[in-house]
């Protein structure tokens, strides 16, 4: 039997994610928590990284929509393993809460979910609250999750006023100071933010992912 | 003269509609339903779309069934409704109908993913697509078959078509530009798909929606390399701005229309507009297409 250190544990999980291999980055995951191996690093050393190793290659045009999914699905899953064991829970290595959705009357929710889904592999907690979802049901949720970001999507040129109703709802309810509020939808322009006063937009998921940290500090 | 002897003609270029949701807007429908359903609700204003591309000068028009699929309907609670829409579709589209121009019978993705990004089966698109097809076939003169962005989704289009049609068959997938050229965001090449649908019964290979009329012209110089079948161009106008509550695009007509002019002058055999594009966007081309 060949006995791998932390370090190569780590190369081995950052490979098993970008070539994709679920069964193997399962296996290192359990492997992990046999050898007592720190899950933090585990964590961010391997499966982050290799996460992160996904999202650049689907930036440079050489993934598509399938493998980013699936990198995220396999992450996701190998979390699902290790988080149980951290000794706070998910709140350990959580970066912060997210909740999301399609606004109502857009039923358009792919961009939206890759978005959740790349939150979530990257360590965020993601509420997902799907498409055709009405501004206030949105408010409601994010209030009672205390979450830091709210993250909402149109895909039409029709919809995307319900964006900035959310912003005039937080606004007369008094909490625009609680959350960070981000827009996504292939018609969202930077103008278009900046007329809804939104705290920032994104190309794509990974450019999510980094808009959040940046908010957030992270 | 019918569309095979339109491609026949070498010296004929199709002049396609151009877009309906931003005509729909203009005429302040912007309340976020499915376009599908005001086939019933607004049909005057469905018609009166149509009617606006038939006398800019379309050769011919597409039905407003883009999303008219029970898995695309399913998403508002209408597939119950769906041959009443599509009764509508064809009756709003036919009556405004010039003489010598086609009816195009509008396909659209179903709006579902195969794994691992969204759930739906081949099994599940057939059905949808075949239901679809079934309700327009004796209403349309040909099919079009549009942005679809996954090469799987579109073989299962064509397959649902063919089973149920002999009519002329265009299939136009939509592409983005990556720094290795032009893919689906499925992952599969420009000359993978134009290769694939060159093996396929379909008469026409398309490209639409998402590129503007820049890329497209590019697109198409590529594209021409991989088949030696006709060609069909529907670019957007550029993207969308929001002012207020307002859309604009704001690609000015001219440079649009010099695009689709050189699309010709390479071998596009038919041209028309995809989002953005408006009936003075496609009465420019048709003036175009005259003069050459």
């Amino acid at each position: 039997m060949i006995i791998l250190t932390g370090e190569e544990i780590f190369k081995n999980i950052v490979d098993s994610i970008v070539n994709l291999e679920e069964d193997k980055a399962v296996e290192l995951a359990n492997e992990a928590l046999k050898k007592k191996i720190n899950l933090l690093e585990v964590v961010e050393k391997g499966f982050s990284a290799g996460i992160r190793k996904v999202g650049e290659l689907w930036e440079d045009g050489e993934f598509f929509l399938p493998e980013l999914m699936r990198g995220a699905q396999i992450m996701q899953k190998c979390l699902d393993i290790l988080i149980p064991h951290l000794q706070k829970g998910s709140e350990e290595i959580s970066h912060g809460k997210v909740v999301i959705a399609t606004i109502e009357g857009d039923i358009h929710s792919i961009g939206k979910t890759i978005v959740a889904t790349m939150l979530r592999a990257y360590g965020f907690e993601v509420y997902d609250l799907g498409a055709d979802v009405p501004a206030e049901k949105i408010i409601q949720e994010a209030v009672e999750k205390k979450a830091d970001i709210i993250g909402v999507s149109a895909l039409l040129t029709t919809t995307m006023t319900g964006q900035k109703k959310i912003i005039e709802i937080l606004r007369e309810k008094n909490l625009m100071n609680k959350f960070k509020v981000i827009l996504g939808g292939a018609p969202v322009t930077s103008a278009w933010v900046e007329e809804c006063n939104a705290h920032g937009s994104a190309e794509n998921a990974i450019e999510a992912v980094k808009l959040v940290k940046s908010l957030l500090n992270k | 003269m019918s569309f095979h002897d339109w491609l026949e003609d070498d010296s004929k270029t199709i002049l396609f509609d151009g877009g309906l949701g931003s005509e729909l807007i203009k005429r302040g429908l912007t309340s976020g339903k499915i376009p599908d359903i005001l086939n019933i609700e607004q049909s005057e204003i469905i018609s009166e779309i149509h009617k606006s591309y038939y006398d800019a000068g379309s050769d011919m028009c597409q039905t407003n069934t883009f999303g008219s699929t029970p898995l695309n309907l399913s998403h508002y609670n209408l597939e119950i409704r769906i041959e009443e829409i599509i009764e509508n579709a064809l009756e709003n589209i036919k009556k405004v109908r010039l003489s010598g121009c086609l009816i195009v019978g509008d396909i659209g993705p179903t709006g579902e993913f195969r794994p691992p990004v969204g759930n739906a089966s081949s099994d599940e698109w057939y059905s949808s697509f075949s239901i679809q097809v079934k309700l327009l076939e004796t209403g349309v003169d040909l099919w079009h078959i549009e942005t679809i962005s996954d090469l799987e989704e579109m073989l299962t289009a064509i397959r649902a078509v063919r089973d149920v049609s002999k009519k002329p068959l265009i299939a136009s997938i939509t592409y983005k530009r990556t720094k290795k050229g032009f893919f689906t965001i499925m992952g599969d090449s420009l000359e993978k798909c134009v290769e694939t649908l060159n093996n396929e019964d379909v008469d026409v290979i398309g490209a639409n929606c998402t590129l503007g009329s820049n890329d497209m012209l590019d697109l198409l110089k590529n594209a021409i390399e991989f088949t030696d079948k006709p060609l069909s161009v529907k670019p957007n106008a550029g993207q969308p701005v929001i002012k207020g509550d307002q859309t604009y695009y704001e690609q000015p007509i001219n440079e649009f229309v010099n695009d689709i002019k050189e699309m010709i002058g390479v071998g596009a055999k038919i041209v028309g507009g995809c989002c953005g594009t408006s009936p003075k966007t496609i009465n420019a081309i048709r003036k175009i297409i005259d003069s050459l």
